[in-house]
């Protein structure tokens, strides 16, 4: 068969707003609010106006009443799109997101595509509801019957990391007491207070082997970007556009029992796609997003994306390898588990900090001279996964 | 506060009767030889229709667990700790089960395990497993 040139979208998109809420606790802020507030920053930093948004992609929000989130932000935010869509494949989605709202400018469909989400479960949902938006998410048919909470399907491939690979305790608490390190630097961030290895051992078990510490926070909070085609970009007089390089994706399975592997995910396949349209490789990154639900998944995800082989996430955790200085400084921002968590638009504060720290806006804790970077984003116990390269104008 | 049941539907109902009888049925495919679980109406490897329900023996492996000790809502609050295991049953497929007859930190990786068959009402009765 002879091999057929793809034609990608490498290069074809460029982000050129970027906005985000406070995160955190923020009360009496609807999930609509949230999401508009960033939605607006985003246009100013752009510099255009919202009648120059014509695509809107949205995740969807545990503490909204609409279907539709994407349909009934247009409406509040007072526009009225030719191209939109909810998208719901759980973490994944931010990820998604960027490379379907890339994809629809690259075909045509639209020419500036706001993506953006909001959501408030840290004061818009009582913590029990919090948490029962994320168990009703199991299937009620074989899963749900048995108690097992989302937090579940993620430990139990964490606990056979572990006993395959040797991985422990501390190095699953090391993501911790790294990320939270980060938050530090982050002005906004939830979390600011310095952990330990130990204080995150004895920050009481949610379901072996994770803490409390050990899993994300639960935030109120909404991103927001603009994206447009290159030319478009170019046309704006943008100083410093930032280049979607490559996307992929992959879904193994809906039920955590039908994982085709426990320790290996379809983070493997998602990267190599991304990769590949990007003509760039794991080494080549100067920073990621890697989607932190819990301290455990850090690790696999740091294998899977080809940053350390199969089996050593753990081991490249613990030398500092995913921090400054290390070979792939990791959720600089402190991500999840100490920035903030507002469900599923939780990973869009992945790509707003590559994206700033791509742009060389990041002050103390600025990556030096990052050009190219990562993001991943995955959900439902590793049942989707969803990655993006970025690059600066450089990489092109 | 209830705990979530099982609604059988078209796929699954047959799964759930076998249950209330006492046995866990995996689908045996007649074109390809696949056992599955759950139930479906189509092989999940050929597509086939061709499917033979057949009652597993019970026997199992505990292939990863976790221990739940913060409770997915109100109506599991009384059970925590409660051990979570994926069960590798001996004639091949994987299922998502919890530990019964005994304390959650006894389970370990690869322990052998035995279904037992936990009626919770007139309709359903579910699988859970114990030690071997």
């Amino acid at each position: 068969m002879p091999s057929i040139r793809k034609q990608t979208l490498r290069g074809k998109v460029a982000i050129i707003g970027i906005g985000m809420s406070s995160v955190g606790k923020v009360p009496g802020k609807s999930p609509l609010w949230l999401a508009a507030d960033a939605a607006g920053k985003a246009l100013a930093d752009a510099g255009i106006g919202k009648n120059e948004i014509d695509g809107v992609l949205s995740s969807h929000a545990f503490a909204s009443p609409f279907h539709r989130f994407s349909v009934a932000f247009s409406e509040y935010f007072g526009i009225q799109p030719t191209f939109s869509n909810t998208l719901q494949v759980s973490g994944a989605t931010a990820a998604t997101m960027f490379n379907i709202g890339a994809a629809a400018i690259h075909s045509g469909l639209a020419e500036v595509v706001l993506v953006v989400g909001g959501d408030s479960l840290l004061t818009g949902l009582t913590p029990d509801l919090a948490l029962r938006s994320m168990t009703e998410s199991r299937d009620q048919q074989y899963e749900m019957p048995f108690g097992i909470p989302v937090a579940n399907t993620f430990a139990m491939t964490a606990h056979r990391h572990m006993k395959d690979f040797g991985t422990t305790s501390e190095q699953l608490a090391e993501v911790a007491v790294v990320q939270r390190r980060h938050a530090m630097r982050t002005p906004g961030a939830q979390q600011t207070t310095p952990i330990t290895v130990d204080e995150v051992l004895n920050s009481g078990m949610v379901t072996t082997p994770y803490h409390k510490l050990d899993c994300s926070l639960i935030s109120d909070g909404g991103a927001a970007f603009i994206l447009t085609s290159a030319e478009h970009a170019k046309a704006l007089g943008i100083k410093n556009p930032i280049y979607i390089l490559g996307g992929g994706e992959c879904y193994t399975h809906e039920h955590i029992f039908l994982m085709p592997s426990l320790t290996t995910t379809g983070a493997v396949e998602s990267s190599r796609r991304a990769y590949d349209m990007a003509g760039y490789g794991p080494k080549d990154m100067d920073l990621a997003g890697v989607y932190d639900c819990f301290t455990g998944t850090v690790i696999m995800m740091l294998e899977d994306l080809g940053f350390c082989p199969k089996g050593e996430g753990g081991r490249f955790v613990e030398d500092g390898q995913m921090t400054y200085g290390g070979q792939i400084p990791s959720n600089t921002h402190g991500g999840l588990l100490s920035f903030a968590h507002s469900g599923i638009p939780g990973s869009l504060f992945h790509f707003h900090e590559v994206i700033a720290q791509l742009r060389g806006q990041c002050g103390p804790r600025q990556v030096p001279d990052a050009q190219l970077g990562l993001v991943h984003s995955l959900g439902a116990g590793f049942a989707t996964n969803a990655t993006t390269i970025l690059g600066t104008e450089n990489t092109l | 506060m209830k705990k979530p049941m099982p609604a059988p539907d078209a796929d699954s109902a047959a799964f759930w009767r076998g249950m209330r009888d006492g046995a866990l049925l995996l689908q045996h495919c007649g074109d390809c030889g696949n056992v599955q679980y759950y139930q479906q109406a189509m092989c999940r490897q050929c597509g086939g229709e061709d499917l033979a329900h057949r009652a597993a023996s019970g026997r199992g492996r505990v292939h990863s667990f976790s221990v739940v000790h913060r409770a997915p809502g109100p109506a599991f609050k009384a059970d925590i700790p409660y051990a979570v295991l994926l069960v590798d049953l001996e004639e091949g497929p994987r299922m998502i089960s919890t530990y019964t007859g005994g304390k959650p930190e006894d389970v370990v990786f690869d322990m052998e395990v035995m279904l037992v068959c936990e009626k919770v009402n007139d309709e359903i009765t579910l699988p859970r497993f114990r030690k071997a």
